[in-house]
């Protein structure tokens, strides 16, 4: 049988330490996450069409804060493939002589589509939408991703056909 | 060799080559210590027993040694700059780039394993495994003084572990990996362009297995198989063993998956050189 | 002379405001030695007699002692330094480029903290390699041998924060390579296996408490600052206390028993 001061006692230090944890668990860990990022906007123009000539792949908006090779197919379809190795999140670069994605940090390559086929890199890198906007030019939009190994890529959005 | 040469002399790489040049240095001043006492009987710190006054014995030779430390810290800051590169460009990532010099250990690792394991798995047990030293090491020899003979399984883990998975790692992944992460012997030139065919293969491809869920099957056998391997050797040397028996099983256990995850990444490495492995187990969510 | 020596030692020391800061004499006994390591608020961390061979280099190699002077010095000079440091991405650069060569000694300060912060990474190395070989972390010192692991840990963690904070390439890579292995967490990164998708993301895994952002960026600087100038010093300190206090209360420095 709990006796009255036992009873009191957990009470009490139930409440401190239930109060205690809240502060410096749930709501310090909540405090780490603000609520509004001041990052580069995800959605951004990139110019006309014609600017690609079929079958090259463009690193006009791999600069900062953009991040992307727009890839021109001889077909003349689009995709957006983000400059982020899939490995540990260094910048790959263009080999236009070797036909392929290179990244300095650990050795992964990239075909010109985007899949893998060298290296460590455990998946292919990421697409993203691009879509044509009302103007005419293209707009993509990095936070819609569409990864390989879900299936995505033949999704609308995932490629563009003018 | 002269792009060596410009590596060992980089003002970033001075601590590493420090390290190459003292850590020897102070392994012979170990281990000549361990022979010494070893081969007296007693340590020779139980003759030395009686006690000083700190002050000013124990201070004078505190003194001494922050003297001579600022010495050589205050030459050291004269005569090397601290590295200043370009500022910083989220575009263009140096070829190679590596991390600071007492990570590269972890940087090699992940040549041989997925970053889940080398950056956070394998981290995480390290530090764990360190801590739980004292708990599962039992020997009541070799306390406070220097010896080889009587405690050889905990000196030879934790050497091979301290200078050949973290020294010996640090120094290649410092001196001996060049653009792209590929390997470079010193006396070769640092070719960004170098191409290393890559015909890395899963274990279980070697095995003639070519369907995706027989062949996690077997990468799981492999896997579960090798650190099961810890428990049937106790269950076979029980009876007879009067170390494992004092040990315990629950001790036991913790040494063995320690000692197994350890050993785990040299037989990795030595499985790529080898038989070029690339997965022992690939699954969906993880390959290992 | 060596009577007017004693006069002016006898004026220094006798009154009232020297003999409220000392209070033991100088005379050469044991009484005198005990009582300026008790009556020393910064040396009685130590006892007042310690055994023979806890005082002999080849034994010790004072590596736990390096450790703890190269935090001091890395301390002093990180103070110094913040004068002219601003954590933003707009001015860390430059301030760096400033501190080099427009203040006096600005480039010897900053030398000494880097040097003093890759040396204390050495001796903490080399102490743990010296406790493990004397077996000084057998019975009672198990716990100590813990805060000591965590201590490595947190000198390393200290190290790595303070490498972003001159924004160069080196700094900016080095960190995006480090901090992208948390990427990779079991369950709590976005990439690492288990993590459950489209709940787990980029902008609330593990690695994002870290960077504050999603990339390495202007938040991650300010993060990387506060936790190499405030946070993780405090914690070392506290850390670094009770790990001095433990060597006393297990037995003093080791030896054969």
């Amino acid at each position: 049988m709990l006796s009255r001061r036992s009873f009191f006692k957990f009470l009490g230090w139930g409440n401190f330490l239930a109060a205690a944890g809240l502060a410096f668990g749930p709501g310090l860990i909540r405090f780490l996450y603000p609520r509004v990022l001041f990052e580069p906007s995800s959605v951004f123009k990139a110019g006309f069409p014609g600017e690609y000539p079929p079958g090259t792949v463009s690193e006009k908006f791999k600069k900062n804060p953009y991040g992307v090779w727009i890839v021109r197919k001889e077909d003349g379809e689009f995709y957006a493939l983000v400059a982020i190795c899939t490995h540990l999140g260094c910048t790959p670069r263009w080999f236009a002589s070797e036909n392929k994605f290179k990244c300095p940090c650990h050795g992964s390559g990239f075909d010109r589509e985007g899949m893998h086929f060298e290296g460590p890199a455990p998946r292919p890198l990421e697409r993203v939408q691009i879509t044509l906007a009302e103007d005419g030019q293209l707009l993509i939009d990095k936070s819609v991703k569409f990864l390989e190994e879900r299936g995505d890529w033949g999704k609308p959005g995932s490629t563009l056909r003018i | 060799m002269e792009y060596f040469l410009l590596l060992v002399t980089k003002p970033d790489n001075v601590p590493i080559v420090a390290i190459v040049l003292l850590l020897p240095f102070f392994t012979w001043l170990a281990f000549s210590q361990g022979r010494r006492n070893d081969l007296a009987g007693t340590p020779a710190e139980a003759a030395l027993n009686d006690k000083v006054y700190c002050w000013p014995y124990l201070c004078r030779n505190e003194f001494l040694c922050a003297i001579i430390t600022m010495l050589v810290l205050g030459i050291w800051s004269i005569t090397i700059d601290a590295p200043l590169e370009e500022p910083s460009d989220p575009t263009i990532t140096p070829n190679p780039s590596k991390a600071p010099w007492y990570f590269l250990a972890l940087q090699e690792m992940l040549v041989y394993f997925d970053p889940w394991i080398a950056g956070v798995v394998l981290p995480g047990l390290i530090i764990a495994g360190l801590i739980a030293i004292p708990y599962i090491d039992i020997n009541p020899k070799g306390k406070g003084y220097y010896t080889l003979k009587e405690r050889p399984f905990a000196l030879i883990t934790f050497c091979f572990g301290f200078f050949v998975l973290w020294i010996v790692l640090m120094v290649v992944g410092t001196f001996l990996r060049g653009p792209g992460w590929n390997f470079f012997a010193p006396w070769k030139e640092w070719d960004p362009h170098k191409i290393v065919p890559l015909t890395n293969v899963n274990l279980s491809y070697l095995f003639g297995i070519r369907n995706e869920q027989p062949a996690g099957i077997f990468g799981m056998c492999v896997v579960v198989g090798y650190f099961a391997l810890g428990p049937i050797y106790y269950f076979l040397k029980r009876g007879t063993s009067k170390f494992l028996q004092e040990l315990g099983l629950v001790r036991y256990i913790v040494v063995s998956f320690l000692f197994l995850t350890m050993m785990s990444l040299p037989i990795k490495m030595i499985l790529r050189w080898t038989l070029n492995i690339k997965y022992i187990w690939v699954s969906p969510w993880f390959n290992i | 002379m060596n009577e007017r020596r004693n006069g002016l030692k006898e004026k220094i020391t006798n009154n009232q405001i020297w003999q409220s800061m000392f209070r033991h004499g100088y005379e050469k006994t044991g009484r005198r030695y005990t009582l300026q390591v008790l009556q020393n608020v910064w040396l009685h961390l130590h006892p007042p007699r310690v055994t023979r061979h806890a005082i002999n280099f080849r034994f010790t190699w004072c590596m736990g002692g390096i450790t703890f002077l190269m935090f001091l010095v890395t301390a002093v000079t990180g103070v110094l330094l913040m004068f002219y440091y601003r954590p933003t991405a707009e001015y860390a650069f430059r301030d760096i480029q400033y501190l080099e060569f427009d203040i006096p000694f600005g480039m010897l300060l900053r030398n000494m903290h880097r040097w003093a912060a890759h040396g204390m990474v050495i001796a903490v190395m080399l102490h743990m390699f010296r406790v493990f070989l004397t077996g000084s972390y057998k019975k009672p010192r198990e716990f100590n041998w813990g805060v000591g692991v965590i201590l490595l840990l947190v000198t390393f963690f200290l190290s790595f924060t303070g490498y972003l904070l001159p924004w160069d390439q080196l700094a900016f890579w080095a960190v995006t390579v480090g901090t992208n292995m948390a990427r990779a967490t079991p369950v709590l990164g976005h990439e690492g296996p288990f993590a459950p998708q489209d709940i787990v993301t980029q902008a609330n895994d593990v690695r994002f408490a870290l960077l504050g952002g999603t990339i390495v960026g202007p938040s991650t600087l300010l993060r990387f600052y506060i936790l190499h100038c405030v946070a993780v010093p405090l914690l070392a300190s506290v850390l670094m206390a009770l790990h001095f206090w433990r060597v006393r209360k297990d037995g003093g420095i080791s030896g054969p028993l």
